[in-house]
């Protein structure tokens, strides 16, 4: 259980939202089973329509945005919500990078044109993008999904007026704390060394390999991490879309270069 | 008299949806039920993948049934590569979508569906006052949870499987852990079917046909026929009976059987499966004043609360049963091949279908989810039991109106990216 330290101040107004995406991440927030009941003591849960009638959109103090700008109804509710707020976060890999749906920038156009149906369809789309690509933002939760426990942290955090940090090791750190035996030494296709970690290592942990869906960082060594698994044998190509599956968006800008020279 | 009554964003649902009624002499002209979330095309991503990466990429569909993609498409693959799974990863495949379902149905009828029976706009706000109800909730969704980290390896998007088998098994002691969580709940989930027995549902009967897996010695879940109260027909097969089409006014798909609506979901399962429920959960219906089959498409609420408890049994049956060895995963021969698999998930039947080249790429791949497959249902219903309540203040007659959407644990999120093809 959280324990509950009495706050002078008023508490902050939080709102959770959710654009096109899966409620992966809205449901991680709610699955703190035991703390989710003492949090509304902290915090002032204003509006959540994933689980709640009434809303208050008067202003908020924090709002947690799940999910990736993929229709003009979405870029209207963001920016709706982003003049009424304080602090924003993006919460999960789609609202941070567009996740796995942004994968759709890099396949080809004519792939996907074919699966609009009708003209309603087309008017209403745009590039899915993840939403700094169009409002501004205070913080990022990555992750797909984002782990619930650093959801609670980060709200606690905030309430209590401290400043939460930014996770910039790889995720290989706590995947070696874990005594986890190394993917790449056996071959295979993990983006771990370049990936930011704070997940705990929990695909690897469970069996998988990782497929970075947290987002580079900060000194990722792309080039270095291709060359290295091409000599163990596996096809670039393979390689380049992987690390694009969930975070191609925000690979660096080099690395999009890169991409349009394989690409012709 | 003419009303039209818009109902923009409408709330406890997963997904975003809204619905333009218009009532003319006392006739429904237009009843329109519409996803407003934007397309995110999931099949036009799923091609030009290899075969082992579809069950990551498509769990990325809905968080709520992360579990249940990454296991059909699992299946629709080893179908296509004839490869036959273990009876271990079975079991333990059926176990994840078990915690899967618990915990999908225990949000679903506190933290959606409750409130409205109770007079509340939410969980949060009833928390006070029924308190008792809600940690009650809240422990049903935290035993859920934990099959799902233990047998998937993460709460949400699971990690542990794959085609052929399981990447990292459970530890003996985790499923001690388990059984002893089960066990802890038994007794939440039996008050969850009598406080659902007891809620007073909307007097309101629309025949419509049932539609989920059936097999003939147990609830099915993993394997079965499609069965209904017309005919039983192949998984394979499924192309032959179900048609999917668009409606100019929506961004889902719409499914229909034989040209008609049908249900898909927890009262659609009773209603063909329910003589092969636990005993404690024919104990809840036969203590209750419902019985089954039951077209109230209100008393899928009462038919999730059953299935808590159902699978709460099936769960400890399942460990009990299991005596966990490391098994090799089971590999694929390339060839260019098909497989279809279709599973019971929360909210009903879902399907997956793929084609695969001879390097095991993806070349096709079809989805069909059990909220695409309820829309028209849910439509006809709303037009069907609008007479009854036309009377009521537009205020009262819009609470009638979401309790009925709500009933069916819609998710708005699978329904809408499955946008077809329309080769014109």
């Amino acid at each position: 259980m959280m324990r509950l330290r009495i706050i002078k101040m008023t508490k902050p107004k939080v709102g959770f939202y959710g654009i096109t995406g899966c409620a992966g991440c809205l449901l991680s927030a709610i699955f703190n089973e035991d703390d989710i009941l003492p949090l509304t003591k902290i915090v002032d849960i204003v509006a959540f329509p994933f689980i709640k009638e009434k809303k208050d959109e008067s202003g908020f103090d924090i709002v947690f945005m799940e999910g990736l700008v993929a229709s003009k109804e979405d870029l209207r509710v963001l920016k709706e919500i982003r003049e009424k707020t304080k602090v924003l976060v993006s919460l999960g890999a789609c609202a941070c990078t567009g996740g796995v749906p942004a994968f759709r920038n890099f396949i080809q156009h004519d792939d996907y044109q074919r699966l609009v149906f009708h003209k309603r369809m087309k008017l209403e789309d745009l590039e899915p993008s993840p939403i700094d690509k169009h409002v501004k933002v205070e913080y990022y939760l990555p992750g797909c999904p984002p782990d619930k426990n650093e959801i609670l942290t980060f709200i606690k955090d905030l309430a209590l007026g401290k400043k939460p940090k930014r996770y910039d090791k790889p995720v290989c750190f706590e995947c070696r704390l874990n005594k986890n035996k190394c993917f790449l030494d056996k071959g295979e296709l993990c983006l771990g060394p370049v990936t930011v970690g704070n997940c705990n290592s929990v695909c690897v942990n469970g069996g998988l390999v990782c497929w970075g869906c947290r987002g580079p960082t900060p000194d990722a060594n792309f080039e270095t991490l291709i060359s290295l698994l091409h000599e163990k044998g596996i096809d670039i190509v393979n390689i380049r879309d992987r690390m694009k599956a969930f975070v191609g968006l925000k690979l660096p800008e080099e690395e999009k270069k890169n991409e349009q020279d394989y690409k012709t | 008299m003419s009303r039209i009554i818009k109902l923009n964003h409408i709330t406890k649902i997963e997904g975003h949806a809204s619905l333009n009624l218009s009532i003319k002499d006392g006739k429904v002209k237009v009843c329109e039920l519409q996803a407003t979330e934007g397309s995110r095309y999931f099949e036009g991503l799923l091609k030009g993948n290899d075969y082992y990466e579809a069950s990551e990429l498509s769990s990325r569909i809905c968080g709520i049934c992360s579990c249940a993609h990454t296991v059909t498409s699992i299946q629709a693959m080893e179908n296509a590569l004839g490869i036959k799974p273990s009876k271990q990863t079975v079991l333990l495949r059926e176990l994840l979508t078990i915690g899967e379902r618990i915990r999908s149905h225990a949000t679903h009828l506190y933290f959606l569906a409750l409130p409205d029976y109770v007079g509340y706009e939410s969980a949060l706000a009833m928390a006070d006052k029924y308190k008792k109800e809600i940690l009650r909730a809240l422990r049903i969704i935290k035993l859920g949870n934990s099959i799902v980290k233990v047998v998937g390896g993460r709460d949400l998007h699971p990690v542990s499987l794959t085609v052929g088998g399981f990447l990292k098994i459970p530890l003996e002691e985790q499923l001690a852990g388990l059984k002893k969580e089960l066990s802890l709940v038994k007794d939440d989930a039996a008050q969850t079917g009598r406080l659902f027995a007891k809620l007073k549902y909307p007097n309101f009967i629309n025949k419509t046909e049932s539609s989920s897996l059936a097999q003939n010695s147990e609830f099915a879940t993993l394997y079965g026929d499609i069965k209904s109260e017309s005919r039983a027909f192949m998984q394979k097969q499924y192309k032959k009976y179900f048609k999917e089409y668009h409606e100019e006014y929506a961004t889902s798909n719409f499914v229909v059987k034989e040209g008609k609506s049908y249900r898909v979901g927890a009262l659609a399962r009773l209603n063909n499966n329910h003589k092969l429920l636990s005993s404690n959960a024919k104990k809840i219906i036969s203590s209750s004043r419902i019985s089954f089959p039951n077209y109230n498409p209100f008393i899928n609420n009462f038919a999730q609360a059953v299935e808590v408890v159902h699978f709460v049994d099936r769960a400890v049956q399942i460990i009990n049963s299991l005596n966990l060895k490391k098994e090799p995963i089971k590999k694929a021969r390339l060839r260019p091949c098909h497989g279809v698999a279709a599973i019971e998930v929360p909210r009903g039947t879902l399907f997956h279908e793929y084609e695969l080249d001879e390097n095991g790429i993806i070349t096709y791949a079809n989805i069909i989810t059990p909220t695409a497959q309820n829309l028209r249902n849910i439509q006809d219903d709303i037009r069907a039991f609008l007479p009854q309540i036309m009377n009521l203040p537009e205020k009262k007659l819009i609470l009638e109106i979401e309790k009925l959407i709500r009933a069916y644990d819609p998710c708005f999120s699978c329904s809408t990216h499955f946008l077809k093809v329309n080769f014109v």
